[in-house]
């Protein structure tokens, strides 16, 4: 526009040039003119151009217009808009494409937004917050347009619900400054004054209604952005587990809820990998929902989606992932003299269903089957009862009563052990309830670097895993049975008698040995961290998601990984290169969030505010049209002009 | 062009060229020659040559052969010694009157070409009156049926053949020159009456009226609409001469160089001819033709 515009003056210059219509004139002689003008032609561009009288006006026209396009004015007593605070939902609703043209919701509220701050005065100051889950401060209160612009390009929608709370705290902070001593101290003045600000609330009102909030200096006004009118089918819950009783068989659970206004009908899909296993028809009016199943069998580790056919305002929540880890029965040597609660221990219903057990005695090591069961890689966990190999088998160990050979120490002498601590958290005492527990003779154990202690005694750890090459060792300071000088089996503790005891060893079996669960992969909702701990050291593990992100991380010494970017609904494969390590599931499952129609009001603090769906008044422009007008007078002029002279 | 060629009919009679009263001043005035030319007749102006007359000249010594009617008995009675007495010898003078007839004269109110004509008229009147043999001749074709005119009487020949000379006839000035020394040989009075407006430029034209030995007077006819034109904006010119177009954005500052160019055109014109002897007088339309004559060529000594 500007560059056709600064062509305009350029224009009517060259058509003084190319002004062909001259008045022809009869004289005696062109031979003085020809001399006058002779040594001209040199500059006869500009002699051509000097003193035009019409050419400077017609300059001096367009310059004006020019001049009139950058909108000259002072700046009278205008009644601006004051204190504003932008509060812009960003949660997973305001995705909803209800607006014109498929135009989200954080669309049609970021341009409305966009209009408010063309819309301010230099006096004018303004802040601008998100919120989802979480509130962030994208901009606070400045009355440069230009920055606040740059915050409103760089917000972005996000999957998550909403919590209003954290947005309004953050503007309650400037608006509503706390006394920061007592009351009733004369000496002691407040730091701030109150700054009565708008607060601009662009929301679907997708939130419950805020009480333990008070606005104070808040002059509230609450943007409806969307309609009230909505279509939306919402996966609500997905899980998927194997059966106890046959672990290859997987059962899928899903809640379909309709969360529109309008009575809905899809076909909903599983597939799994990828590829469509099952589908069933849902038919739903408004509000209703209804629970699917679906059964397959499947023995490997599996991602599980769901998704809602039909296309809807809300696309987020017809998506729906659950992931199972893999089945496998583990393998199990046990080298012992004799242990009968370790025996029960490993032929629990539960425990016996996941693991086949071989229980050799000590003499078992020294020969060659040994050897040649070790190479094999058979054993996913060799147990030592109260013995130890000469040489670390290369698989995961479990020691009862001894050292293993390299890198562990005794610390300190066999005296009664009294527990202090236990690591619950560790996934090898889950459920594992110890401070019952009496142990007649124990030692404390102390292993190589990276040793984690998960049992603490009075003089130690007790019990310690230490990572080795890939696998891990189990330490455990004391025996559960001991021999007596008589030969015969004699309890070193009373553990075996306690509920604890079982639950432990199949936690052995499940985490030492790496047999999976039954139940499925846990769901979490966007944008939460995810904490995992993984069992197998890794120095590396990448995160996949469904559609090919790749993330690579370093997990830490114990095992921990953080996965933060959980914004996408996906299943997120841990993988050490090929192996899958863990499994976990991102889904919306927010009926709040689902509920996409716009609510006519809110309430914040105590107050009911009503909605406000219309604009700021928003300028419309017309100087383009005056602009050609212009033109085309200045055309006319010319016209006329030039046949007049003629 | 109408109005034109109605002008140029008004200024045909023949009474226009001179007034009577213009006529009676011009019998009083003689044309000078600071030349003294041999004539072909014996006229009322004195020669240097000598010869027969009632003048006395001078004396010179004889020699054998000397006409011995010429010789002064009286003195050789006296001092014994010949001496022819040599009289004055009274001749006729040439008046040659070359008008530029092209079409650039026929331009301005009245035109150049009438003015030219009138100052024609004017000159060969009074060379008429002094008995000298006068040609007024237009340069170009008409030229050359132009009457060589003696006496008084001739007046009404001389004014019928300026009468029947029109514009148009478009020889550059070195063309017409060349034409009519051609045709005139001899010596005397040869009065050029043109603009000079010569894309070809007017300097052989007169060199070759210097080289004939004449006694050269330039007229150099100019119209105010010439010397100051009334002429302004976007403007496409036309030489009514040759056609030749000029466009042309006429403004103060083309006017202002317009100016420096004519006076230049004019000094350049003085410079030539003052360096050759040739006397240049400027004329402008405006000014009355008696005016011209009777003050203009009176300072200028080309007639007294």
């Amino acid at each position: 526009m500007w560059g056709l515009l600064a062509a305009v003056p350029v224009g009517i210059v060259l058509l003084y040039f190319l002004k062909l219509r001259r008045e022809p004139v009869e004289v005696p002689s062109t031979y003085l003119w020809m001399r006058t003008i002779e040594d001209l032609h040199v500059n006869s561009l500009l002699q051509r151009l000097r003193r035009s009288l019409l050419l400077l006006l017609q300059l001096l026209v367009v310059g004006l217009a020019a001049l009139a396009l950058f909108r000259p004015g002072l700046r009278g007593e205008t009644s601006g808009q004051g204190r504003v605070v932008f509060l812009l939902d960003t949660s997973a609703s305001m995705n909803a494409t209800d607006g014109d043209d498929d135009q989200s919701r954080l669309e049609t509220a970021k341009e409305r937004i966009g209009q408010r701050i063309e819309a301010m005065t230099d006096e004018d100051t303004a802040m601008l917050i998100t919120f989802s889950d979480r509130a962030e401060v994208l901009q606070s209160f400045t009355s440069d347009r230009g920055r606040l612009r740059t915050a409103l390009d760089r917000v972005r929608a996000t999957n998550r619900p909403t919590d209003v709370q954290g947005a309004l705290r953050a503007a309650d902070g400037l608006a509503n400054p706390r006394r920061s001593s007592e009351l009733g101290d004369v000496n002691d003045v407040q730091v701030a004054d109150a700054m009565p600000a708008t607060l601009m609330l662009y929301s679907d009102g997708g939130f419950d209604a805020v009480t333990e909030f008070d606005l104070g200096n808040l002059m509230p006004e609450y943007q409806a952005i969307g309609s009230a009118e909505v279509t939306n089918l919402a996966v609500v819950a997905f899980s998927a587990q194997r059966n106890i009783e046959d672990p290859t068989q997987i059962q899928a659970f899903a809640t379909i809820a309709n969360a529109g206004t309008t009575p809905a009908k899809s076909s909903v899909s599983l597939s799994i990998a990828g590829e469509l296993v099952d589908a069933e028809a849902v038919d739903l009016e408004p509000g209703e929902q209804s629970g699917l199943s679906f059964a397959f069998s499947e023995d490997e580790a599996i991602t599980i989606k769901l998704v809602i056919d039909e296309d809807d305002n809300l696309a987020i929540d017809n998506i729906a992932y659950a992931g199972l880890t893999p089945i496998k029965t583990v393998s199990v040597l046990v080298v012992t003299p004799g242990n009968r609660p370790l025996e029960l221990g490993l032929s629990t219903p539960k425990a016996s269903k996941i693991c086949l057990t071989k229980i050799v005695s000590p003499d078992f090591l020294d020969t060659d089957d040994y050897a040649n069961r070790m190479l094999a890689g058979v054993d996913d966990l060799v147990i030592f009862d109260r013995c130890a190999p000469e040489t670390m088998p290369p698989t995961n160990t479990f020691f009862i009563g001894r050292l293993p050979p390299l890198g562990w120490s005794w610390d300190g002498e066999a005296a009664p052990v009294v527990l202090v601590d236990v690591d619950r958290a560790h996934p090898l005492l889950r459920y594992v309830d110890l401070f019952s527990l009496l142990i007649f003779e124990g030692r404390s154990v102390d292993g190589p670097a990276g040793t984690a202690a998960l049992v603490e005694g009075d003089r130690g750890t007790v019990l310690a895993i230490s990572a080795r090459d890939g696998y891990q060792d189990l330490v455990l300071g004391f025996e559960v049975v001991s021999t007596g000088e008589d030969g015969g089996m004699q309890a070193n503790t009373n553990w075996y008698a306690e509920r604890s005891w079982p639950v432990f060893v199949l936690n052995v079996l499940r985490f030492l040995a790496g047999a999976a669960e039954a139940t499925g992969a846990p769901s979490y909702r966007p944008g939460e961290t995810v904490r995992l701990r993984l069992e197998n050291a890794t120095d590396e593990v990448t995160v996949q998601t469904e559609n090919g992100r790749t993330d690579t991380m370093k997990p830490s010494r114990s095992g921990i990984i953080e996965v933060v970017d959980t914004e996408e609904p996906s299943n997120y494969t841990i993988a050490e290169k090929d192996r899958v390590l863990d499994l976990f599931a991102v889904n919306l499952f927010d009926r709040r969030e689902s509920e996409i129609a716009t609510t006519p009001e809110v309430e914040l603090g105590y107050e009911t505010v009503q909605g406000v769906t219309g604009g700021v008044e928003k300028r419309r422009e017309y100087w383009r049209w005056l602009l050609i007008g212009m033109l085309g007078l200045l055309a006319v002029e010319w016209w006329y002009y030039g046949k007049r002279i003629a | 062009m109408s109005s034109t060629v109605s002008r140029s009919r008004v200024t045909t009679g023949p009474d226009a060229l001179l007034s009577p009263e213009l006529l009676a001043r011009l019998e009083r005035l003689e044309l000078v020659s600071r030349k003294v030319f041999r004539g072909r007749m014996k006229g009322e102006r004195r020669s240097r040559r000598k010869g027969q007359s009632v003048e006395f000249a001078d004396f010179r010594n004889y020699v054998a052969g000397d006409d011995l009617r010429l010789i002064d008995w009286n003195l050789y009675a006296r001092l014994d010694q010949l001496f022819l007495k040599l009289y004055q010898e009274e001749e006729d003078l040439h008046l040659f009157t070359l008008v530029d007839a092209s079409e650039s004269m026929n331009f301005g109110t009245p035109t150049k070409l009438h003015v030219a004509k009138q100052l024609a008229a004017a000159l060969g009147y009074v060379g008429l009156c002094r008995a000298d043999r006068v040609c007024v001749s237009a340069l170009g074709p008409p030229g050359r049926h132009a009457p060589v005119l003696r006496s008084r009487s001739n007046l009404w020949k001389m004014l019928d053949y300026l009468d029947s000379v029109e514009s148009g006839h478009n020889v550059s000035l070195h063309d017409g020159v060349k034409d009519f020394s051609i045709r005139n040989s001899g010596t005397g009075i040869c009065v050029l009456i043109s603009d000079l407006m010569d894309k070809a430029g007017y300097e052989s034209a007169l060199r070759m009226l210097i080289g004939r030995r004449m006694d050269v007077f330039l007229m150099h006819v100019l119209s105010p609409e010439e010397i100051d034109p009334p002429l302004r904006g976007d403007r496409r010119l036309i030489d009514i001469e040759d056609n030749d177009q000029t466009e042309i954005t006429i403004n103060q500052y083309v006017l202002r160089r317009y100016h420096e160019t004519v006076k230049s055109f004019v000094a350049d014109i003085k410079t030539f001819c003052s360096r050759r002897g040739i006397v240049y007088i400027p004329v402008s339309t405006e000014t009355p033709v008696d005016v011209v004559v009777t003050k203009y060529l009176r300072e200028r000594g080309v007639v007294r």
